[in-house]
């Protein structure tokens, strides 16, 4: 009697002896490790192990439904060892290589350096540049961006101060250097997947991938709770400090309604940049290049958010009356004022130095147009 | 035996080109590929044939599309392009002289074979 797995061969399961399955997987192993270098490497895998289980269903049928060792033996034997075709200097069409010139890339051993990476950057390419660097996945260096945006302002400073100071890559030799790695397509592909798989490895059961879930969930609670507390506390006092401290001044009735105004352009920005979003898949014709589109959506709530929020407290700010006895309220005062500059100072930059930007501006306006005209529409339909 | 074992390079380097031209007769898929050669000096396996068509491929010598198959899921079928069918050409060519050098190597002393011996 033997012990049965399941496995799954590009979508079908078959049910393999469990001696079987140690000599399919060693197969599999070192079919990925000799095509390791190839750009195709998982198209191939895929192509394999549809041939194997060809095999396999071949030789199942009603009354056999599992695959034992020996058979699973014999169909490795069949496809024989895989030799990576491109290692061949011998294939016709193609210059041999010099002896020595390696083919593959040599992973971390070219030194790497911090840039600038323009292409598929969404502002100015800083994060793109650091995640290069790092070697971890962009998305993760933005979010990083963007939390640290929240602390008064620390990301967006931080940012414009690398956007000025970084040199930005922009020949070929700039952008291996950034990565350390040839910056081919395939390879960025290549690199993504292979990280995709050992991922996946880590999650072999599904005891793991569950207690990973739920780690994760309660982690996420924590943050959130924690936020949560910290904002109202931080609301709490700004409130406390101005009520008590600060008259407002004759005219706050202008500066209140100037605020205001400005509060709700903004926001009206951010419904429109949303609506944009969701009608076209791009923000005012900028494509967000490897953000799914649900993420755009919280990310723009968020940005648009951090954008308000200095204008709706200056504004509560006037509402609430107090005298400039405490330094606290001026500090926040000149903190918004701070937070409202760099926002304007880092669109500024943006206009001048990156045309897509410019141009995305530019075209506020009309998809303004547009996605008041679809409220419009959707308005008049009810 | 022996001059098995001495033409395994030869074999290995020639696959490419037999591709070339099994592919150049049909659209085919692996199986047949397989089929086609397996009687032959040239029989090969699925682990070799793979990585190679995938090599081709990206050297825009042959490219697939897929098919709905009787039995099973759909398979590629694999066919030439401009370039595949270009390079079958030189190639054939090449081979043709090789055919010629090897055959008249040996040839050569008994054309000349009217100087006199010492």
């Amino acid at each position: 009697m033997n012990k049965v797995i399941i496995i799954n061969l590009n979508g079908n399961a078959y049910q393999l002896e469990e001696n079987g399955y140690e000599a399919l997987r060693a197969y599999l192993d070192s079919a990925g490790r000799r095509l390791e270098a190839n750009p195709d490497k998982d198209e191939i895998i895929a192509d394999i192990e549809q041939a194997i289980a060809d095999k396999f269903r071949a030789m199942l049928g009603p009354n056999k439904t599992v695959v034992a060792a020996k058979e699973v033996e014999a169909v490795i034997a069949e496809m024989g060892p895989v030799q990576d075709a491109s290692d061949t200097t011998q294939a016709e069409g193609r210059a041999a290589p010099a002896p020595g010139v390696p083919e593959a890339p040599q992973p971390a051993a070219a030194p790497r350096r911090l840039f600038k990476i323009r292409d598929g950057a969404m502002i100015g390419g800083v994060c793109n540049g650091l995640a290069a660097y790092l070697d971890i996945d962009v998305t993760i260096v933005r979010v990083l961006f963007a939390i640290l945006a929240f602390t008064y302002g620390a990301g967006v400073l931080l940012y414009i101060l690398m956007m000025l100071i970084l040199p930005s890559a922009n020949t070929t030799a700039d952008k291996t250097a950034a990565y350390g790695a040839p910056p081919t397509a395939q390879e960025f592909i290549r690199r993504a997947k292979a990280g995709y798989y050992e991922g996946m490895k880590t999650f072999g059961d599904r005891q793991a991938r569950r207690e990973w879930k739920r780690k994760f969930k309660q982690e996420m609670r924590g943050w959130k709770r924690d936020f949560q507390r910290e904002v109202h506390q931080g609301a709490h006092q700004f409130h406390h400090f101005w009520s008590q401290n600060w008259h407002p001044p004759a005219g706050a009735w202008i500066a209140i309604s100037v605020l205001t105004f400005l509060c709700v352009i903004i926001t009206l920005l951010g419904i429109a940049s949303v609506i944009s979003l969701l009608a076209t898949g791009a923000v005012f014709g900028i494509h967000l290049v490897g953000i799914p589109t649900w993420a755009g959506v919280i990310i723009l709530i968020i940005g648009f958010q951090m954008l308000t929020w200095p204008v709706r407290a200056m504004r509560h700010g006037f509402y609430y009356g107090g005298g400039p006895v405490y330094a606290g309220p001026f500090v926040h005062l000149w903190n918004s004022l701070f937070w409202l500059a760099l926002v304007v100072l880092a669109l500024w930059y943006a206009n001048h130095h990156s045309t897509e930007v410019h141009e995305a501006l530019r075209q506020i306006r009309p998809e303004l147009h547009r996605a008041f005209d679809s409220v419009r529409q959707w308005l008049d339909k009810q | 035996m022996h001059i098995n074992e001495k033409f395994t390079p030869i074999r290995k380097g020639l696959l490419e080109f037999l591709v070339l031209k099994v592919v150049s007769a049909d659209k085919v898929y692996v199986a047949d590929i397989l089929g086609q050669l397996s009687g032959t000096e040239f029989a090969t396996q699925e682990g070799t044939l793979y990585p190679l068509l995938s090599k081709m491929r990206r050297e825009e010598l042959v490219d697939y599309e897929w098919k709905e198959s009787d039995a099973g899921p759909p398979r590629k079928y694999y066919e030439l392009t401009a370039k595949g069918r270009e390079q079958l050409r030189e190639t054939s060519d090449y081979w043709q002289k090789i055919i010629e050098t090897v055959k008249s190597l040996g040839q050569k002393p008994q054309q000349l074979g009217k100087e006199p011996a010492p």
